[in-house]
């Protein structure tokens, strides 16, 4: 059975390009980039290139602002532990209530080191609450960390008025944004909307390069300390043999993404669109999260109430359809997703949200293909759910009462 | 995080939403026994109904014919619903006896379920326990007089840490105090955590943090490391001459006498979103508020009325 792969905001397939281009520095260009020999020139200059790429591609043009890293998550903790651990003055961190773990589970390690973290909410729809923003900024600010998109989600966070604001308010404040599901997707330009930003990660495997590298933007003169110590690489910023094949992986898989922006997006969009057209008009008691915010063309989370999402997900799977759930019992945690929570979404629909995200390679067959059989899966588990009348095909009255409470009942 | 489910988990899931003949889907109507565990909020939820061929001498020799299940939640809640129906039909079972049908018998019969959803299992269980106690209201049996214990354990809402045994933080924190216990042994001992999988015992929040939240931080050997100078201490901004509340009342009156109405003017308005110190964040709104030339607007007009009138350190932020 073909793989109908539509979980592109987990991981993305690697790109012939990309392929192509790894090959050399996995066979014969094998040399570590710091050795003095002649051979090892080759791995040295590519890694030199690679960050010359993604330094123009960000819009900065300084390679000495862009550090390689292992991923995105990497260079979420670097940033934030390196900025608590330079600035020892500032004890008080602003991010928000939907960031990605490698964020939120960060900003609540900090909480037990015993810094103060004001974490923004969203509203029903995930958009940020910027009177709050606002009011959560203080003397004592140090970081503020705002995604640029959420995961999940896909709703979109205006990271270039996010920043201006913090540097009107303050300069000395670092700003920090993950721009791990944009980049590529979004305009960045770190030396025009993006120029209040002091730290930017990014992760290659997003984009259709290789699991296992990514990347931290540092603007000049941004205390932070490094994170992973042990060696002279990137000047001492971040220890370790560079990833070569993988790095010149993410410059290429970057270009590639600005190359065709404007041909894939159209047409991602489009399929998405006609995705949750189609699937809102078949089933009912269904909810697009997010629908109201500005969101990314090619990320469609969908709340089906009174059904849980990891069933969902298992009869998606025996169609060889990929998807994710924000469900307590596909999060490993056994906790429904935090980001959908902190929306408000009703309880009776939490543990039901699936998530689609398309890519270049999706095809409208593959989309056709969702549509035929998710009413199918849908209703399979209504007929079994407590909450769902199978005779009448309709939820059961107290269900429905729940339908607008998103207050947990006691 | 993908399927480890045994073949038995996955047939008896996928026969129940295809709702083949032999599964035991639905509720029974004026159910003898009934009984639920969990809610949708959590994510899981089991109603279970059975019904009885009833002794006419001795309600305790009820036996159970037929069971049912209605459940939410992931493949694996819908296995051992299945389960635990099937154990109940084909045991022929008391009620009485059926009580001693336990989360390892349906994990069993499920041939095994993956660590994480060891709870699915927990809930048919309970399901079954409330269920039987329903029972015995019902026929008046005193189950407590045949040494059952029908008190459950009760436990505080919050942020689970143990998975396995499905205990909050909270809760945990709460014995770690009342116990008096201090190391991760102490825990699994006492209240299970910590005893099976056991990921929780050094994750951020995980039981060490707990315990050393709760008893202080143990006593380490390390020093703390050197502060280096080139951490700067935040500026300290000299608060104006007026009140806070004298200075936004002015910053008001301001706005409405030269500001707002020359706004008006194209429909528009200002709100004030927040004061901190000379920093004034404001929003615009209605027309103004798409108009690509706000920025200027504002910066032009807002802040020269307000440096003119209130105070020359004045700063607008656009919000």
């Amino acid at each position: 059975m073909d793989v109908i792969y539509l979980d592109n905001n987990a991981t993305t397939r690697v790109a012939p390009e990309v392929l192509e281009a790894i090959r050399p520095y996995l066979e014969e260009e094998y040399f570590n980039p710091s050795s003095m020999y002649d051979a090892a020139r080759g791995p040295a200059q590519a890694v030199a290139d690679a960050r010359q790429t993604i330094a123009k591609l960000l819009g900065n043009g300084r390679p000495d602002e862009i550090l390689f890293t292992s991923c995105a998550t990497e260079s979420n903790n670097t940033a934030v532990y390196g900025t608590i651990a330079a600035n020892k003055e500032r004890r008080h961190v602003v991010t928000t209530g939907v960031e990605h773990p490698a964020i939120y589970e960060v900003a609540e390690d900090l909480v037990r080191r015993g810094l103060e973290v004001d974490f923004i909410p969203v509203d029903s729809d995930g958009r940020l609450d910027k009177a709050e923003f606002v009011r959560a900024l203080r003397p004592d600010t140090l970081l503020v960390s705002v995604m640029h998109a959420n995961n999940e989600t896909g709703v979109i966070y205006p990271v270039e008025e996010l920043s201006r604001i913090t540097k009107e308010t303050d300069p000395e404040i670092v700003f920090h944004t993950d721009a791990t599901q944009t980049a590529g997707k979004l305009p960045i330009d770190l030396k025009g909307d993006f120029r209040y930003v002091d730290l930017l990660s990014l992760s290659g495997h997003k984009l259709h390069a290789p699991k296992g590298v990514g990347a931290l933007f540092v603007r000049r003169g941004t205390r932070c300390r490094p994170f992973l110590l042990g060696g002279h690489q990137e000047d001492g910023r971040r220890a370790g043999t560079e990833n070569v094949a993988f790095i010149v992986g993410l410059a290429r898989a970057l270009e590639l993404a600005m190359e065709r922006h404007d041909e894939d997006e159209p047409r991602i969009q489009g399929m998405r669109d006609r995705l949750e057209r189609e699937l809102e008009a078949r089933i009912p008691y269904l909810e697009v999260n997010g629908k109201n915010a500005p969101r990314l063309s090619n990320t469609l989370n969908l709340a089906v109430h009174f059904i849980e999402g990891e069933g969902i997900l298992y009869q998606l799977s025996a169609h060889g359809i990929c998807a994710s759930s924000g469900s307590a019992c596909t999060s490993g945690s056994l906790e429904p997703s935090h980001v959908l929570r902190a929306m408000k979404i009703p309880f009776t629909a939490i543990h039901g949200s699936v998530r689609f995200s398309l890519s270049r390679y999706t095809t409208d067959a593959e989309i056709d293909r969702v549509i035929e059989v998710f009413p199918g899966i849908v209703d399979n588990l209504r007929r079994l759910s407590p909450y769902w009348d199978a005779a009448k095909n309709e939820p059961r009255p107290e269900a429905l009462e729940m339908l607008t409470r998103t207050e947990m009942p006691v | 995080m993908t399927w480890n489910y045994s073949k038995k988990t996955t047939d008896l899931f996928m026969a129940a939403v295809s709702g083949q003949p032999g599964t035991h889907l639905g509720e029974i109507e004026d159910p003898d026994g009934f009984g639920e565990h969990g809610s949708i909020a959590c994510g899981d939820a089991l109603r279970f109904t059975f019904r009885v061929d009833r002794d006419p001498d001795d309600p305790k020799q009820d036996r159970i014919t037929e069971a049912r299940y209605l459940t939410f939640g992931c493949t694996s809640a819908i296995a051992a619903s299945e389960a635990l129906c099937a154990i109940i039909e084909e045991g022929d079972y008391t009620p009485i006896e059926a009580l001693d049908i336990t989360n390892q018998d349906i994990v069993k019969y499920l041939d095994g379920l993956p660590q994480a959803k060891i709870h699915c299992s927990v809930m048919g269980a309970e399901a079954l326990e409330a269920a039987v106690f329903n029972w015995a209201q019902k026929r008046g049996v005193d189950l407590a007089e045949l040494g059952i214990d029908i008190s459950s354990a009760e436990q505080e809402e919050g942020r689970l840490v143990c998975t396995c045994f499905g205990l909050t933080e909270p809760y945990i924190k709460r014995k770690i105090e009342e116990l008096g216990l201090t190391s991760i042994a102490d825990i699994t001992g006492a209240i299970k955590a910590g005893g099976a999988c056991m990921s929780c015992h050094h994750t951020p929040g995980g039981l060490q943090d707990l315990l050393d939240e709760v008893n202080g931080p143990r006593p380490t050997t390390m020093k703390e490391l050197p502060v280096l100078p080139m951490a700067r201490a935040p500026k300290a901004q000299p608060p104006t001459e007026m009140s806070p509340f004298k200075f936004a009342k002015k910053v008001e009156e301001v706005l409405d006498t030269f500001v707002r109405p020359q706004l008006a003017k194209d429909a528009g308005d200002i709100e004030i979103v927040d004061i901190k110190d000379t920093k004034v964040y404001c929003s615009l709104r209605g027309a103004c508020s798409n108009c690509v030339g706000s920025q200027s607007t504002l910066k032009m007009l807002v802040e020269q009325a307000l440096k003119d009138r209130v105070d020359q350190r004045i700063q607008v932020i656009e919000v």
